[in-house]
């Protein structure tokens, strides 16, 4: 396609990725050598640049807004709030992410995004190489990008779905494995799932440049394997998170435990329902009865 | 015979979405009407609907540009509520990533300012610059906007000798910015001409619509949280509480322009003074109860009030920003003004409608609505 005339339509959010699309005007980005321009009327643009999520207010705009723009009508969602509506997901005056109200060809994750992400999604989408030489093109050390997992680390114990402060990250339990879901979609990138995961397997990385056509793909998934209960076979916990706590028990916490790690372990692969059952609290009582004989000596 | 004009929300398009209601005659302001809630996105009731901890997070985003102080003003709020002391070396660097905050917060109103004055060489010339301080705050944070630097007892990333050198050559580099800025407003700048005389806030207006922060002390009226009430590390260091005298937005965008100076004098004081220890403390148990606490924003006083019923999710949360402040401070300076400085006017305040929506707007006074259906009929 020839010129991009971008009509920005800002709805409810916290207007950060608002003003890194005026940051994308600056002339380090290259915006201009793309042959884009920022127009003020919808009825001179025929790219829409969508921030925020939509309230009962905007609604109607938005409908207004997208009726007016030239054709070919594409339309590009900014930032996290345009994609899923992010953080204020449960707000009550909220009626939806915009793709529930318009058809939204391009989504551009990130919280904010940064102008160099939206820049280069502008020139992917029209087919346009840009030379990224500059070092500022490249994210700095410690920037909060895209989740990466460790599978060998990860022990699929869902605390990052416990911290999270968007719902961003789902604990899907299958018949014989964990899913763990981060969709980067509806993430903050305030980074608490990786400082509160205890084995360091969740890490957000540096890449930024995650502009993609379907946001079901903005997605980042790792599988844990399930271990079955010793007494009636039904799927109930994490084999590798029960490995993790009879080490720390064992090796870290209360090294005289190890000689009973066996019997500890024989104990933890009993699920919730089956510790009630009376067999199993005469056998558990023996062991912590031996336990804490154990300490007093 | 008056006519109506309405300015926003989406046409012509201002900053951000909202819809100004101008009752004009001879090209003259006569009343002035303020419509929000274009960006209401009930904050306030997600408040408690998420821990102490994750409600960090949704603090920030009720407001893209000003994100840091709204985490701190929260995180010290809840600090008092859980009986915590911040560490020493906490407080400092507070300081410091507040500051750079501000510095990148006033270089973009200067940056819009030009842009609504149609200075486009300047606002390319500002935004340009402003990208030093963007780059180093996504350096120390990790991220552009929205950093979540302030944590429940302290900050979540040190300021190491090799970083403090960064910030020390981007302030260095930053303050031609600001003397360039400075050049735009004297006395034959190109801003001056423009906004020199236009939308006169006077003292005893000021005071009785309750404006706050860069508004209020354009109008010559001394008040600034960092020294009334002083937090963080602000009562250990050395600045001035800037004030200019005439009111109209000349008088706030050289309010601004000279604070620019003065937060880097804070932020040099404090990476010169900056103590050694820890940077954060454990969060505690949130005593039944109820705190208030106020910072001073860019835009002004911010103001966190936050009950507690004992457990981990907060009962109420009530936050009062700057830019609801100073929005009926708008509304006085656009009457008798000039229609084609309106536009101006309303940037003059650094709105901030994200800020301000959290809440439901009661309609002004019946009385100004008389004179719009007047009209009609």
């Amino acid at each position: 396609m020839g010129k991009i005339s971008v009509y920005r339509f800002l709805s409810a959010g916290c207007n950060g990725c608002d003003v890194q699309i005026l940051e994308c005007l600056v002339p380090r980005y290259r915006l201009a050598n793309l042959g884009v321009e920022v127009v003020e009327k919808p009825e001179e643009a025929n790219v829409l640049v969508l921030t925020g999520g939509v309230n009962v207010k905007g609604r109607e705009y938005l409908l207004k807004t997208y009726e007016a723009i030239k054709p070919p009508k594409i339309v590009v969602a900014v930032g996290n709030c345009a994609l899923t509506k992010e953080i204020f997901d449960k707000g009550y005056p909220m009626v939806g992410p915009p793709d529930q109200i318009i058809p939204v060809n391009y989504y551009i994750p990130g919280c904010p995004p940064r102008p160099q992400a939206i820049v280069k999604a502008i020139a992917d989408i029209l087919g346009v190489k840009i030379e990224e030489v500059e070092d500022y093109w490249q994210a700095p050390e410690g920037f909060r990008g895209k989740h990466e997992f460790d599978s060998e680390k990860c022990i699929g114990c869902g605390a990052c779905a416990q911290i999270c402060t968007a719902d961003a990250i789902d604990v899907i339990d299958g018949p014989d494995k964990r899913i763990i879901r981060v969709n980067y979609g509806h993430c903050s990138f305030c980074a608490f799932c990786q400082d509160e995961c205890p084995t360091q397997a969740l890490r957000l990385t540096r890449e930024y440049h995650l502009v993609t056509g379907d946001k079901e793909r903005a997605r980042v998934t790792n599988e844990v394997g399930l271990l079955s209960c010793a007494i009636c076979g039904g799927v109930f916990f994490p084999e590798k998170q029960i490995d993790w706590a009879l080490k720390r028990i064992t090796l870290e916490k209360i090294p005289t435990y190890g000689e009973f790690s066996g019997e500890i372990l024989d104990a933890m692969k009993v699920c919730t329902k089956c510790r009630r059952n009376i067999g199993n609290i005469r056998k558990a009582k023996g062991l912590l009865s031996k336990l804490s004989e154990k300490v007093r000596r | 015979m008056p006519e109506t004009v309405y300015i926003g929300p989406y046409r012509p398009q201002l900053v951000e979405p909202e819809r100004f209601e101008l009752l004009v005659e001879d090209g003259r302001i006569i009343d002035a009407r303020l419509e929000l809630g274009y960006m209401h996105r009930g904050i306030e009731k997600l408040f408690t609907t998420k821990t102490y901890m994750q409600n960090l997070a949704l603090a920030e985003r009720i407001c893209g540009i000003c994100s840091g102080i709204h985490t701190l003003c929260y995180a010290q709020t809840v600090e008092r509520l859980m009986g915590i002391e911040v560490p020493e070396r906490a407080k400092y660097l507070r300081c410091i990533y507040m500051e750079l905050e501000r510095l990148h917060s006033h270089y973009l109103w200067f940056g819009i300012l030009a842009h609504s004055l149609h200075e486009h060489e300047a606002f390319l010339k500002i935004m340009g610059e402003r990208e030093r301080i963007q780059d180093l705050l996504e350096y120390l944070t990790g991220n552009r906007i929205n950093y979540l630097i302030n944590t429940i007892g302290g900050v979540r990333r040190d300021i190491t000798p090799e970083k403090a050198e960064k910030i020390r050559k981007a302030l260095r580099e930053l303050k031609p910015l600001s003397d360039y800025i400075m050049s735009l407003l004297g006395d034959n700048g190109a801003f001056t001409k423009k906004i020199r005389g236009v939308g006169v806030l006077p003292r005893d207006k000021a005071l009785e619509v309750g404006a706050v922060g860069p508004t209020l002390r354009g109008s010559g009226i001394v008040s600034d949280i960092r020294k009334d009430d002083p937090y963080a590390a602000y009562d250990k260091l050395d600045f001035e509480i800037i004030v200019e005298k005439d009111g109209d937005v000349w008088a706030k965008a050289l309010v601004r322009a000279r604070e620019t100076y003065e937060s880097m004098k804070i932020i040099e004081q404090a990476l010169d003074n900056l103590p050694p220890g820890e940077i954060a403390v454990k969060p505690g148990e949130p005593k039944v109860g109820e705190e208030i606490g106020r910072t001073e924003a860019p835009r002004g006083e911010l103001v966190y009030y936050i009950r507690s019923n004992g457990t981990n999710i907060p009962e109420r949360v009530k936050v009062r920003t700057p830019s609801y402040a100073n929005n009926f401070a708008i509304l006085e300076m656009l009457r008798g003004e000039r229609l084609e400085n309106a536009r101006a006017v309303i940037e003059s305040i650094d709105p901030c409608f994200a800020c301000t929506d959290r809440v439901t707007i009661v309609d002004t006074k019946t009385g100004k609505r008389k004179i719009v259906s007047l009209k009609q009929g």
